[in-house]
């Protein structure tokens, strides 16, 4: 049994590194449990970032509730969600007071450029991660056993999103519901 | 000033239910503090969530507490990140329910695997729109910090957390440097 402290604890260590916009967390989320807790097996992950994406909110909330609630039931969500944003309160409400005229703060300014290259970086690892594991779902060194539907409705999907801007929700669900028919006729 | 705390929490839990990304709640937030009640003027929204922008975590938690706080002190903090944290939560606490009795599901199961097509689509969007702020940054450098940390995450088995410190220590030292070659040339 996980107790809440260790939860409290672990989303109040994500929610402290969640900078640069609402994607940000998900390596995080990937790197705390699946690789550091294995509260989550990758295949767990994989189906919240799914989910996150179906369910309005901000993802950080969405996905700390989810795995609170998985790992300790009701209360284990409360005190997810209550340490994902914690340290963000902290510092907006010192930031707020130490500065009631906001005014240029180079040193920040510059961390956030410097995040938003690293998150570009991490999201686009995990992107890999979840594709070979769509692609190949044996893993990749059964090279052989390759998914075709799925690299199909990736560069489909990407093209529908690019160039027609559908929207993502819609672009998601066809994928499940294409999956699934071609399945019930097979 | 309880009459005040009650209309954030009524407002920011109306906002929360209805917007779908962090970024398009601000829009109707700075719309109902600025134009409907008149508690800011639009510049100090600017500068509320500017500041918010520079704190972890979601971005709608972090500007709605700065915007409680303004208004009235650490009750209204509180009132308006409770009202935008509920919305989600419950309805998160109903889908993580419901997710651990379908998800073994046959049939849900292909759907959910279908699914990840789109999402590995949806997340190369995010990733190429992320890449093009960083394409806008137009230095060099930061296209170095894309490539370091995509290969440290890679590469080694260290803690993405530790990336992210190495990452504000290359911001203070980098904002420090700026500095001192300012001041010599001056």
């Amino acid at each position: 049994m996980i107790s809440l402290l260790d939860i409290f604890l672990n989303f109040l260590k994500i929610g402290l590194f969640a900078f640069g916009g609402a994607y940000a967390v998900i390596p995080l989320i990937e790197e705390q449990m699946v690789t550091n807790t294995g509260w989550m097996s990758f295949s767990e992950f994989s189906d919240l970032v799914a989910i996150d994406e179906l369910t309005p909110g901000p993802i950080i909330v969405n996905s700390s509730t989810f795995i609170g609630m998985k790992l300790g039931g009701v209360p284990g969500a409360i005190v997810a969600t209550l340490a994902c944003v914690i340290p963000g309160a902290i510092i907006a409400l010192t930031l707020v007071r130490l500065y009631s005229k906001y005014k240029e703060i180079p040193v920040i300014n510059e961390a956030m450029r410097i995040l938003k290259c690293m998150s570009v970086a991490l999201i686009f690892s995990v992107l890999i991660k979840m594709f070979l594991s769509a692609v190949f779902p044996s893993g990749i060194e059964v090279f052989s056993d390759v998914d075709i539907l799925s690299l199909v409705m990736v560069i489909a999907s990407f093209f529908a999103l690019k160039r027609f801007k559908l929207n993502p929700l819609l672009v998601m669900l066809t994928c499940g519901t294409v999956r699934l028919l071609l399945s019930l006729i097979r | 000033m309880f009459k005040k705390a009650w209309l954030l929490f009524i407002n920011t839990f109306s906002i929360s239910m209805t917007a779908n990304s962090g970024y398009a709640m601000l829009g109707v937030i700075k719309n109902r503090f600025v134009d409907k009640y008149g508690w800011f003027t639009k510049e100090e929204m600017e500068d509320y969530i500017a500041l918010a922008q520079s704190c972890p975590g979601p971005i709608a938690c972090s500007s709605t507490m700065i915007i409680g706080y303004q208004a009235c002190g650490f009750i209204g903090a509180f009132a308006s990140v409770l009202g935008v944290l509920i919305p989600p939560f419950v309805m998160m606490v109903i889908v993580t329910y419901f997710y651990t009795f379908i998800s073994t599901n046959t049939y849900v199961r292909i759907f959910i695997d279908g699914m990840q097509a789109g999402v590995c689509a949806m997340l190369l969007d995010v990733v190429l729109g992320l890449f093009k702020g960083v394409m806008k940054m137009n230095d060099i450098f930061y296209y170095i910090m894309v490539v370091f940390c995509f290969l440290f995450v890679r590469l080694t088995k260290i803690s993405i957390f530790y990336l992210a410190l190495l990452c504000i220590a290359v911001a203070v030292i980098k904002t420090f440097m700026i500095r001192k070659k300012v001041e010599e040339n001056a």
